[in-house]
């Protein structure tokens, strides 16, 4: 175990842009290399990306190993998942972080096959305590049933490595005066590395109306909404509160809400000023998309649901006559005073 | 042509009763027994888009599953569904493994198949939902592997070109046989056994190997080829408030706009 | 005994499940009120094999038997009971000319039928009653090598929809079976009739107004046409409609019990009150007891016994499962109040259904006078 090594965080960049995700996982890596008292650094891969590599330093990391090369401008499978394995093995760091991208999910899994070490996914949180009296990093991700977790550590194998979802974890703070080194590692690639598979075009497509995670107030349907026979209060609720409409898996399942606006493990995650949970009982795979949220208020028909316990605001109830009433009341709120 | 194409199955937890699964705490286990179990949703899709292929191409589908045969639920629809011969891998060796130790149960059984064009996999299972053994066996196999494939089309014999989902639009990317693609929903719809499917699965061939059968070193399969394992299972903390509402219907709306815009959310 | 469905039947069971789930519940209420004919749904059953089962590989069909015939109209009928009903009707005349017609009768009418792309209904009961059908007076003379037929049938099910409609005629002073294509001059769909339930299956009147068929149009011999009609009627039609009738009271009870969970009267659900429990117990049992009739009568087919054989058990599984379907679905509207009467709901609709099973492939009264007189002879 070499406790020496770093602390990693693999950056993503697409199409000169840096997602979000690699600073929220270097805030959560600046905690740990505080905690742990090893170097934080990021590694980054792409083309004409210098840039990005100093906003990695301004958010916290010491060290940027940056890969540049016309070819790797876009996302390519073999050619990323070498390099990083490359450059893992090169430097040796004791935990390698990735955000839960649609590329990070492919290209992680990858890269811990390739190094033959452990990879967890979508934790929800990192952080170093004790198991059996020895100090580990544990690595929390949802478990089944109402509000449990599963702690995961990794003993023996190096790197080890996880996966965290956007938005989840706080961003870092920027601060243009921190200074870091930006390590040219020339990417030692050929032609063989696109022959067996090539990125051919990207696509972007902004998204239709607001999107889900900029919403302000999300108001989100479970099954429970079964008994109101759909979605309807759910979207009368979020118009009179100004907000998007969202559904569980179960509510996407039954047709109500399409993949775009499902909450959860396996779908988006939002920190909203306000987020009202309709008629769901609380799973967490359902619960970690939204725990970032503001103010959280839930109503279901189960006294015992799982989500009250994750909710700032509780009302239990037949949702047939508690959500007519909430309307109202919400629609009187918003009335204009009469004089 | 006649493609040889493998298609990974996982056997899981009927999602509507995913209530029903009990969790010791104590030992930190997940307690799944006695709930209905079902082919995990994409690998449907996954072995739908395989029998499309089949069916354009000609070929042979093998379905390749781990776990134990009491209950074959998922193989025995994949049967009906039009595959041709089932592959279970069970060993007492393989049990508890992390995502790495199950792609390498996989490896050593397609290693032992042989030759193949392509495999797939659905992109995630509905109960661990990592989305990783895909990518993990096709590193394993050496082969070029693609994520959340929405649309498959093949550009020639020896190659195809594969749309994927990405956060806010699409990639394209082009790839060689032999491949692998993880699926997801939005490349099909699959397709329901029919009478004479299902009275067609008696007659096919479903081979049971263990970890000698396929020749897997033991210390790179199940628990003991984990490199990660669950330490336990917590209540997770948060510093909610949990504020219930008390009262009549009306006044549990009531009070519940009040606390509202005391904090501020509205 | 292993009381255990085989594999094949579990599957069976589990597709026909998800086909209904899936395709027939979302359209239901739609199909109900529109009342037309669901040739779509039809045609989806044929692609599925499921229409077929009864009849042999080599004119198209699946043959899983009888049990399964029993699970998949079963399943469908607790979801859309007139696409249940259709198969008790619509495989009539898809038995009487596997079991008594003609290689060549076989080889024409069969392969369609199967895949759903055609369908027929079979024709016994007249103005003159269905319980009383050597009174008919529906009568075929030949005339060289053609019958001419004259006559009117009455309260046939999905006569219009039919390219094939088989019948009985007098032939003489005794029985025969015809089979009759649409289009044929002559034969003409006179009337529809209102349905109370099973709204999208037409129900109809047609006449035959010297109608000339050929000989080869006979179902079997001469004179033996109500021994084939009857024949069909109980291994068929009893059969199926005991099925569609398990398939009804399962849905109502499930509705009622899913409902009996969530509402909420008194701070609790009404399932924890002594009363909706009885009402929900009686149906449990009731339902349970049906089936392993049903079932059992079924399994007896399958091992080869005949209807003759199977004469009491037949009646006995359609008139039971029949009249459990009409008790469950009224317990059901009962416990489920105001929306229980509501059209936008589905159990008003399973009730509207379960009425019409009464009178299908015999009434009840029938099937009593059929276990009456065996038992006391």
């Amino acid at each position: 175990m070499s406790d020496s090594g770093e602390i990693w965080v693999i950056g993503e960049q697409r199409l000169g842009r840096l997602e979000e995700v690699s600073l929220e996982l270097l805030s959560k890596g600046t905690a740990l290399s505080q905690r742990m008292g090893v170097a934080l650094s990021a590694v980054l891969l792409g083309d004409e990306v210098e840039e990005i590599a100093r906003e990695l330093v301004f958010h916290g990391a010491e060290k940027i190993y940056l890969l540049e090369d016309a070819q790797l401008r876009y996302y390519q499978s073999e050619a990323y998942a070498r390099l990083l394995a490359g450059v893992i093995k090169d430097h040796e760091p004791q935990v390698v972080m990735i955000g839960a991208t649609e590329i990070g999910k492919e290209l992680a899994p990858r890269v811990a096959a390739k190094l033959r070490t452990g990879l967890t996914a979508h934790c929800i949180d990192l952080y170093v305590g004790e198991v059996d009296a020895a100090p580990h990093l544990i690595h929390v991700v949802p478990g089944w049933g109402g509000n449990l977790v599963m702690h995961i550590i990794c003993p023996q194998k190096r790197p080890q490595m996880a996966t965290v979802k956007p938005g989840v974890l706080p961003r870092a703070v920027r601060d243009e005066n921190r200074k870091g080194k930006i390590i040219r590692v020339k990417p030692d690639i050929g032609d063989e590395d696109f022959s067996r598979i090539e990125t051919v075009e990207v696509v972007e497509e902004p998204p239709r109306g607001k999107p889900l995670e900029s919403a302000d107030v999300v108001v989100c349907g479970g099954w429970g909404m079964n008994a109101l026979g759909g979605f309807s209060m759910v979207q009368e609720l979020a118009d009179i509160l100004g907000g998007a409409v969202a559904g569980t898996r179960p509510a996407m399942d039954k047709g109500w809400v399409g993949e775009a606006r499902m909450i959860g493990q396996s779908g988006k995650t939002v920190s909203p000023g306000l987020f009202v949970s309709l008629g769901a009982s609380g799973a967490m795979h359902y619960t970690t998309g939204f725990m970032g949220s503001k103010v959280i208020l839930a109503v279901d028909q189960n006294l015992q649901a799982p989500i009250f316990q994750v909710a700032d605001i509780g009302i239990v109830g037949d949702l047939c006559e508690i959500l007519p009433c909430l309307t109202m009341e919400l629609k009187k709120d918003r009335m204009p005073k009469k004089f | 042509m006649g493609l040889e194409i493998f298609v990974c199955i996982k056997q899981v937890p009927h999602p509507d009763h995913f209530s029903e699964i009990h969790v010791d705490v104590g030992k930190g286990r997940v307690i799944g027994e006695g709930i209905p179990v079902i082919m995990n949703p994409l690998d449907r899709h996954a072995l739908e888009e395989g029998l499309r292929v089949k069916e354009r191409f000609s070929g042979r589908i093998t379905v390749i599953r781990m776990g134990r045969p009491r209950v074959q639920k998922a193989v025995e629809e994949a049967l009906a569904m039009g595959a041709d011969r089932a592959v279970l891998l069970y060993d007492t060796a393989f049990a508890r493994p992390d995502t790495l130790a199950t792609a390498f149960t996989l490896f050593y059984a397609i290693r032992k198949l042989g030759k193949f064009d392509l495999i797939y996999c659905g992109n995630e299972t509905v109960d661990s939902g990592t989305a990783q053994v895909g990518p993990m066996l096709a590193e394993l196999l050496d082969i070029p592997q693609v994520s959340s494939v929405q649309e498959v089309s093949f550009v020639d014999e020896k190659s195809l070109e594969v749309r994927r989902a990405w956060e806010h639009g699409h990639m394209k990317v082009r790839l060689k046989l032999p491949a692998l693609l993880s699926v997801t929903r939005d490349i099909n719809t699959p397709r329901l056994p029919t009478v004479q499917g299902i009275m067609e699965v008696p007659q096919k061939e479903v081979i049971i190997w263990n970890a000698k059968d396929i020749g897997a070193p033991l210390e790179n399969v199940g628990l003991k080829g984990s490199s990660i394992y669950a330490a336990g299972i917590h209540e997770y903390k948060t510093d909610r408030r949990r504020e219930m509402m008390q009262g009549s219907t009306e006044e549990k709306a009531q009070r519940a706009v009040a606390r509202l815009k005391e904090l501020g959310a509205i | 005994m292993d009381f255990n469905l085989s594999r094949e039947h579990e599957m069976l069971r589990d597709m026909v499940k998800e086909f209904a789930n899936g395709e027939l519940a979302p359209r239901a209420l739609e199909l109900d009120n529109k009342g037309e004919f669901f040739w779509e749904q039809v045609k989806r059953s044929g692609q599925l094999g499921l229409i077929g089962v009864i009849n042999s590989k080599e004119y198209g069909g699946t043959a899983m038997g009888h049990l399964a015939r029993m699970i998949l109209i079963e399943e469908i009928s607790r979801v859309y009971p007139p696409l249940g009903f259709f198969h008790q009707t619509g495989n009539l005349l898809m038995y009487a000319i596997e079991t008594f017609g003609t290689d060549k009768q076989k080889k024409k009418y069969l392969p369609a039928l199967c895949k759903g792309e055609k369908v027929s209904a079979l024709a016994l009961t007249e103005a003159s009653g269905g319980s009383d059908p050597a009174n008919m007076q529906t009568e075929a003379i030949l005339e060289g090598d053609y019958y001419v037929v004259n006559g009117r049938k009455s309260w046939i099910t999905a006569v219009d929809p039919a390219d094939a409609v088989g019948f009985v005629a007098k032939t003489g002073d005794k029985f025969s079976a015809f089979i009759v294509e649409k289009g044929t001059p002559g034969f003409e769909v006179t009337r529809r009739e209102e349905s109370i339930g099973l709204r999208s299956l037409p129900v109809n009147e047609f006449a035959l107004t010297n109608c000339r068929l050929p000989k080869e149009n006979l179902i079997g011999e001469e004179g033996r046409g109500l021994v084939c009609a009857l024949t069909t009627i109980a291994t068929i039609g009893r059969t199926g409609a005991a099925g569609v009738g398990l398939g009804i009271a399962r849905g109502c009870y499930e509705i009622a019990l899913k409902f009996a969970k969530e509402r909420v009267l008194y701070g609790k659900p009404i399932a924890a009150l002594q009363a909706i429990q009885f009402m929900l117990a009686d149906m449990n049992v009731e339902i349970e007891a049906a089936k392993w009739l049903c079932y059992s009568t079924a399994w007896q087919l399958d091992q080869g016994k005949t209807s003759r054989d199977l004469a009491v058990d037949i009646a006995r599984c359609k008139l039971y499962a029949v009249d459990v379907a009409n008790r469950c679905a009224y317990k059901a509207v009962d416990i489920m109040g105001a929306y229980g009467l509501s059209p936008e709901y589905r159990v008003i609709g399973l009730l509207r259904d379960a009425l019409e099973l009464g009178v299908a492939a015999g009434s009840q009264e029938v099937m009593r006078v059929t276990i009456g007189a065996t038992i006391t002879r």
